[in-house]
């Protein structure tokens, strides 16, 4: 099943009336189930694409489809709840509220959508444990290392059942040790639920581990790669 | 979930909270000393005004007015009773006419209160104003008490004679030789320089016929000032029935300017807090940019954020407000009982009709107004900051990371 559909993006931001082409063009096809890999050189565009697969910019032209809505053409409150019920994000830092705990954060998405305690309650319980994080249930970040932060933040993104979980740079922060861990657990996610990833990294130990590899350069797709 | 996160947010920079809440508290506080202190001031002057000068109601002859005409006297047969609608009070019948008293020392135009001694004891405080001599008796004819001030002009004392003059009612000069047996001091400049008392029959020997020009009602509990009023209007048709808000309009206007000049100060206060206010909290969503396009990013829709801003400020200026409220209402506790001792300027004051020691008085009205205060301002200086925060675009708070 595709989950998205991107076609022809463009971006061009105007700062101080001088144009920059962050993207050129872009088609990119994701299936459910896939881990990817979003790779290239600063200043690609990575970050760029996937703000605008994740509805937090809009594109100069070209039309993206998620879960088959033309997110485009969504009013900006429709999308704040288009994200909430289809799309997890985890970013680089500040992912999590710093005055909630580690169960109070990943409970706030299904709050604002009005799930029932029974419901929150076991979700919250299964998904800490699925990343590893049972006994800091009541651990506010900041008594948290970055790299439990960083598995809270995909606990947390995964809490709404969204269709993918978009990720920009999440292991940019973490010490080589936190990102093998961060990454096992994604990859053990995606293979025993089906969690769909989307990712961009520098980082080559990271990227030799992703299954689908797409490189950006110049705002232009130059390979894709599926191993 | 957003009362809770808007509760904690607001002890994350606690330093600049507990100034936020530290200027609500001494805020607060001294608005409800300050305030309670002019209440007291006011009721000190309205009590006094009442009980040597207007008492609660007085009833006149329509035309008796301000001209204080000597022919317009109330019907001999009027008297009030007690009727079972009212609640208790006391009366007294006076004769009042503009006259003259001199001495050789000068005369001085007067209002002369011819009263009934014992029955005026009810409702004036006068017997116990008396500084030097003794109050009206009955013993002895043609008594005379005066005020401290005028006595001095007049170059009076006690147990010396003055003539009082005025016209009869076909315009007739009529002249009395009385004793001064007391001289009094009210407090009230008005009084003590233009009014002097006589007993009422000594006045109608002069005149001839008994006359009565006003009643002065006392009552017992202030607060059935509207219902006795309403009584007597219907018992007398045919007089005029006034209560000492329209006797005294000065103390109609005390009573109304204190209530502006208390939303005055209330406004004030809400002003300055509300600069305040937007200030911090500008810098709470300066300081959490990155955090509020993450919760945009994450489905936090901007009516929540909105709410979610309303509330951390709403919280943040209100947490400080039954500080205030309570240590203003034990310092006016304080005062209330032991008073507030001006003393040292009761001359100045004087002139003024206010007492010299102040009694502030709390006023449940004024905790309810401060605090309806506090809320309006928190919500008015939330709205500033909440737009700012719902405008932040999702892709350029999360670009600063
Ligand atoms: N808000 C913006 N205004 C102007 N130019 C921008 C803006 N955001 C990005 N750009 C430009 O667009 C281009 C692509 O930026 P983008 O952040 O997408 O790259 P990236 O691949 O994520 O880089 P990095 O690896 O450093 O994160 C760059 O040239 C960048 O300078
Ligand atoms: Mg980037």
């Amino acid at each position: 099943m595709r989950v998205i559909k991107a076609s022809q993006l463009k971006k061009t931001y105007n700062p101080k009336g001088i144009a920059v082409e962050a993207l050129k063009g872009v088609d990119l096809n994701i299936d459910k189930g896939e881990f990817t890999a979003i790779v290239g050189p600063s200043g690609s565009g990575k970050t760029t694409l996937l703000n605008i697969i994740g509805g937090l910019d809009r594109p100069s032209s070209g039309q993206i489809m998620v879960n088959n809505t033309d997110i485009t053409s969504l009013t900006e409150n429709k999308l704040i709840d288009f994200r909430k019920e289809n799309i997890g994000f985890v970013f680089q830092a500040y992912n999590l509220i710093p005055v909630l705990t580690a169960k109070e954060n990943v409970e706030f998405v299904m709050l604002l959508q009005g799930t029932s305690e029974k419901e929150r309650n076991a979700r919250t319980e299964s998904l800490l444990k699925a990343v590893g994080l049972e006994d800091k249930i009541d651990k506010r970040p900041g008594e948290l290392s970055g790299g439990q932060q960083q598995r809270v933040a995909v606990a947390r993104a995964l809490a709404p059942k969204p269709s993918f979980i978009l990720a920009d740079e999440p292991t940019a922060n973490l010490d080589s040790q936190s990102t093998a861990n961060l990454l096992d657990m994604m990859l053990a996610l995606n293979k025993e639920e089906g969690v769909t990833f989307v990712f961009s990294t520098h980082d080559q130990r990271v990227i030799d581990r992703a299954r689908r590899v797409v490189t950006l350069e110049d705002g232009l797709i130059v390979s894709d790669v599926t191993r | 979930m957003i009362v809770k996160l808007a509760w904690r947010n607001i002890w994350r920079s606690p330093i600049r909270s507990f100034v936020v809440m530290g200027s609500v508290i001494v805020g607060v506080w001294s608005l409800v000393v300050i305030l309670s202190y002019s209440y007291g001031v006011v009721n000190g002057y309205v009590k006094n005004a009442i009980s040597n000068q207007t008492s609660h109601i007085q009833i006149h002859h329509p035309s008796f007015g301000d001209d204080m005409d000597i022919a317009f006297t109330l019907p001999e047969n009027s008297t009030l009773d007690s009727s079972s609608s009212m609640g208790g009070f006391s009366y007294s019948k006076r004769a009042v006419v503009s006259g003259m008293i001199s001495t050789t020392k000068g005369a001085r135009g007067v209002t002369i209160k011819a009263i009934e001694p014992e029955k005026e004891k009810a409702v004036t405080t006068m017997h116990t104003e008396i500084v030097e001599g003794e109050y009206l008796t009955e013993d002895k004819k043609n008594q005379l008490i005066l005020g401290a001030s005028l006595a001095e002009k007049l170059g009076l004392k006690v147990r010396k004679k003055a003539v009082i003059q005025f016209q009869d009612k076909e315009g007739n000069v009529i002249a009395g030789s009385f004793r001064v047996v007391g001289i009094f001091d009210s407090g009230n400049r008005l009084i003590d320089d233009a009014q002097i008392y006589i007993k009422k029959g000594d006045l109608e020997n002069l005149i001839g016929t008994a006359t009565t020009h006003e009643m002065a009602v006392l009552l017992s509990d202030p607060d059935e000032l509207g219902s006795v009023q309403q009584a007597l209007t219907a018992a007398f048709p045919d007089l005029q029935v006034e209560s000492y808000r329209e006797i005294s309009p000065d103390v109609k206007l005390y009573e109304t300017q204190i209530g502006t000049s208390s939303m005055i100060f209330i406004t004030i206060f809400m002003l300055a807090l509300i600069f305040g206010i937007i200030n911090t909290m500008l810098m709470a969503i300066l300081e959490r940019t990155r955090e509020l396009g993450m919760l945009m990013s994450i489905g936090m829709n901007k009516i929540r954020l909105f709410f979610m801003i309303v509330l951390e400020t709403v919280f943040l200026a209100c947490i400080g407000a039954p500080f205030g409220l309570f240590i203003g209402w034990l310092t006016v506790k304080y005062f209330a009982k032991n008073g507030f001792d001006l003393s040292a300027f009761a001359d100045g004051l004087k002139q003024f009709n206010i007492e010299s020691i102040i009694y502030p008085s709390i006023e449940p009205t004024l905790f309810f107004q401060l605090s309806l205060g506090v809320i309006i301002t928190a919500i008015l200086a939330s709205i500033y900051p909440a737009l700012r925060a719902i405008r932040l675009r999702p892709v350029e708070a999360i670009r600063k990371l």
